[in-house]
């Protein structure tokens, strides 16, 4: 088959049935066999739909949270197999820089894992904001155990509960072997040392930092620092902190410090070969930071979306869901984007990231919880209110 | 009498000047020894950059657009045609106020405006770049709604700017006033002897000026965030293709080109460094060497130019 015959059908079968094609694409290295699928649909296309767009003629631009950034890459990497025509660029420069940009109307679509104040509304009016997917929060540790592991067996994962966890932090349990932290973890009380806990945390403001930080509030009326992109740390008050610049600077910083504590996005934790903590959360029960227990946290706030589309998912109260999580978003301007090509491209792109099996198992391979299907149908219903010049764009 | 008194002088002399013998070797080897030190980091630097980056080094490394995080493979293409673009754009807008500035200042040092030029110079070397960025945020990104090449070629054209008008400035203050003032007796025009005569007899110097202004200008990251923004996609072929496929005239195609996003490779480099995956931290460290051996290649050339022309204009 040419290249040709590749890119007309499959540009007509995303403007006509971009579903069809989206889940017949099931992640980069298929192309082919997406294309011999595609070619079924084909036939049923709508005479009337417009000429496919040439290859690249539809550049996006996209800024914000580097969170996101590695799905968000191989997104839209994986995107030019399904709609060639469109070339989506997306720069990881902070939620705070994306949030900015979207505003000026600089870019076309912004990531960012914060939300956006009242005042920001009033400046960008037609703002609104879409959950794409959930990231875990793992605190990850690194522990100069106090004697000689028998070789061949492997120590278990280390368990904490949520008031532990906020005594750490509020340097109130300040050794290993606190007897707080050997109530859940009576198989490695002969391994802790009584060796002082260094709690490293984030030096530049994040959005790490604010799950992390609400999630604290949350599981304890004694954690008064509140919650935000950056806090006052209580333990660095008790000389026991320290700071790391990045996800990847805390993560180096707690490989490099012994009997250390910090916290990081699950997937710096899993590339980086780090242990990272199981904990018990409000139902008490043991949980693992996993696909499963992130989207049991989301299903459980799925009823408590506010007008903007914003939730907070800490401290979930199921059964299996992990305590320390939150959203990362997408940002639109809803009326006033200003090329309707552009426009209705874009939200079949977003369409096809929150549709399509192969882009879901993308974001999971990367350490990314895809959104459960309630919430998810939920942001699919928001992204049909879009306009261009008062059009819907996506029936 | 006499005779001892001049022995003792003599000694006194002779203790003098082992005295200042010792003083000079210690201070010879002090010295050497700071300078040593003081090039110890440069190498180290080298070095390092060399043993991590030179590694993951590849063909495809220059030739092939980025893959997604945490796959192998790919490269920084798109980062390599957008320095090009940038220093190419930077050069455009810096070279012309640049020269002019310069013959301002040299020509008439004592005047209010040539004394203004010469101050703002200071104060623009002075400025840090990331301000320079978020000024053209402002100034351009904002106005034209959107992040472009442009917009990062004007940052580091400014970024530029004071280090091409200064030596510009010193090169010409090189040129022997006689030889302005016979042309201007000959009944050359001021700016025919500017161009023709002033212009040639600095003109090495003024190229190294303008080189060690680009080599600078290449290697930011900061005034770009704000303005080039970064593009994975950046690619001269593909977007001429979907520009003619488009049915744009090449003029369009152009405009289209520095309306684009871009990368640069600082600005992959200062990207990939932060990413979780290995394959991309890989990325960074030959980036970075790309980049640096691009930046040492400029300044090595600009300076043996300077040596090989001073040698001939001597000889």
């Amino acid at each position: 088959m040419g290249k040709k015959m590749f890119l007309v059908m499959t540009g007509l079968c995303t403007a006509v049935l971009l579903s069809a094609c989206g889940t017949a694409a099931p992640a980069t290295v298929e192309v082919t066999r997406s294309v011999n699928q595609t070619v079924v649909v084909t036939p049923t296309a709508d005479p009337n739909a417009a000429a496919p767009l040439p290859a690249g003629s539809v550049q996006i631009n996209g800024a914000g949270a580097t969170f996101p950034l590695p799905v968000y890459s191989a997104w839209t990497f994986a995107y030019q197999y399904v709609d060639p025509s469109v070339v989506i660029n997306y720069q990881g420069i902070g939620s705070g820089g994306g949030k900015k940009a979207i505003i000026d109307g600089t870019v076309d679509f912004a990531g960012s894992d914060s939300l956006l104040k009242d005042e920001e509304y009033t400046s960008g009016k037609d703002l609104q904001m879409y959950p794409m997917l959930a990231g875990a929060v793992v605190p990850i540790y690194n522990i100069k155990w106090a004697k000689e592991i028998p070789s061949g067996t492997k120590l278990p994962v280390m368990i904490l509960d949520r008031q532990t966890l906020v005594d750490i932090y509020n340097a109130k349990v300040v050794t290993w072997n606190d007897a707080k932290i050997l109530a859940t973890n009576p198989d490695l009380a002969e391994y802790l040392p009584g060796e002082a806990i260094t709690a490293v945390h984030r030096s530049d403001g994040s959005g790490t930092t604010e799950i992390f930080t609400k999630s604290l509030t949350a599981f304890s009326p004694e954690w008064t620092a509140g919650g935000a992109s950056a806090v006052e740390w209580p333990v660095d008050k008790a000389g026991n902190g320290m700071g790391g610049k990045g996800n990847q600077g805390v993560a180096a910083a707690v490989i490099n410090t012994p009997n250390s504590i910090g916290y990081v996005e699950l997937s710096y934790a899993v590339s980086n070969g780090m242990s990272y903590a199981s904990m018990v959360n409000k139902a008490g029960k043991i949980v693992v930071a996993s696909a499963e227990s992130m989207s049991s946290a989301m299903s459980d706030f799925a009823g408590s979306f506010s007008e903007k589309l914003t939730a907070d998912i800490v401290d979930a109260p199921g059964a299996l869901s992990w305590p320390i999580a939150g959203y990362t978003y997408i940002i639109l301007h809803t009326e006033n984007m200003s090329d309707c090509i552009k426009a209705q491209k874009l939200l079949e792109f977003l369409r096809w990231a929150l549709t399509d099996p192969g882009a879901a198992k993308q974001a999971s391979d990367l350490g990314y919880s895809v959104l459960p299907e309630d919430v998810r149908d939920t942001v699919l219903g928001k992204l049909g209110e879009v306009t261009c010049n008062g059009t819907v764009l996506l029936p | 009498m006499t005779n001892t008194a001049s022995s003792t002088h003599f000694i006194r002399a002779r203790r003098g000047y082992t005295r200042r013998r010792t003083a000079n070797a210690v201070m010879l080897v002090l010295t050497g020894l700071t300078t040593a030190l003081a090039l110890i980091p440069l190498f180290w630097i080298i070095g390092y950059v060399v043993y991590q980056g030179g590694q993951y080094l590849t063909p495809a490394f220059f030739t092939e657009l980025p893959t997604p995080p945490g796959t192998e493979g790919g490269g920084v293409w798109n980062a390599i045609q957008g320095t090009i673009l940038l220093v190419i754009l930077a050069g455009l807008f810096a070279l012309p106020p640049g020269l002019l500035a310069a013959f301002y200042a040299a020509y008439y040092p004592n005047t209010p405006l040539g004394i203004a030029v010469r101050f703002s110079t200071d104060v623009l070397a002075g400025v840090p770049s990331i301000v320079i960025g978020l000024f053209l945020y402002a100034l351009v990104v904002v106005v034209q709604g959107h992040f472009s090449g442009l917009a990062g070629g004007i940052a580091l054209a400014i970024l530029m700017l004071p280090t091409i008008i200064r030596t510009t400035e010193e090169m010409l203050k090189l040129v022997p006033p006689s030889l302005r003032e016979a042309s201007l007796a000959l009944g050359a025009p001021e700016w025919k002897t500017s161009l023709q005569v002033v212009l040639p007899a600095a003109g090495n110097g003024l190229i190294t000026g303008f080189l060690l202004g680009l080599a600078r200008a290449s290697g930011e990251t900061a005034p770009l965030l704000f303005t080039a923004l970064g593009n994975e996609w950046f690619d001269f072929r593909s977007l001429i293709r979907s520009g003619l496929e488009s049915g744009m005239n090449p003029l369009e195609i152009l405009v289209r080109i520095i309306e684009q996003p871009v990368d640069s490779l600082p600005l992959t480099l200062w990207k990939y460094a932060q990413q979780p995956y290995p394959e991309r931290i890989h990325q960074a460290w030959a980036a970075a060497l790309v980049l640096m051996a691009f930046v040492l290649a400029v300044n090595i050339f600009a300076r043996l130019w300077i040596l090989f022309r001073a040698r001939r204009m001597k000889g």
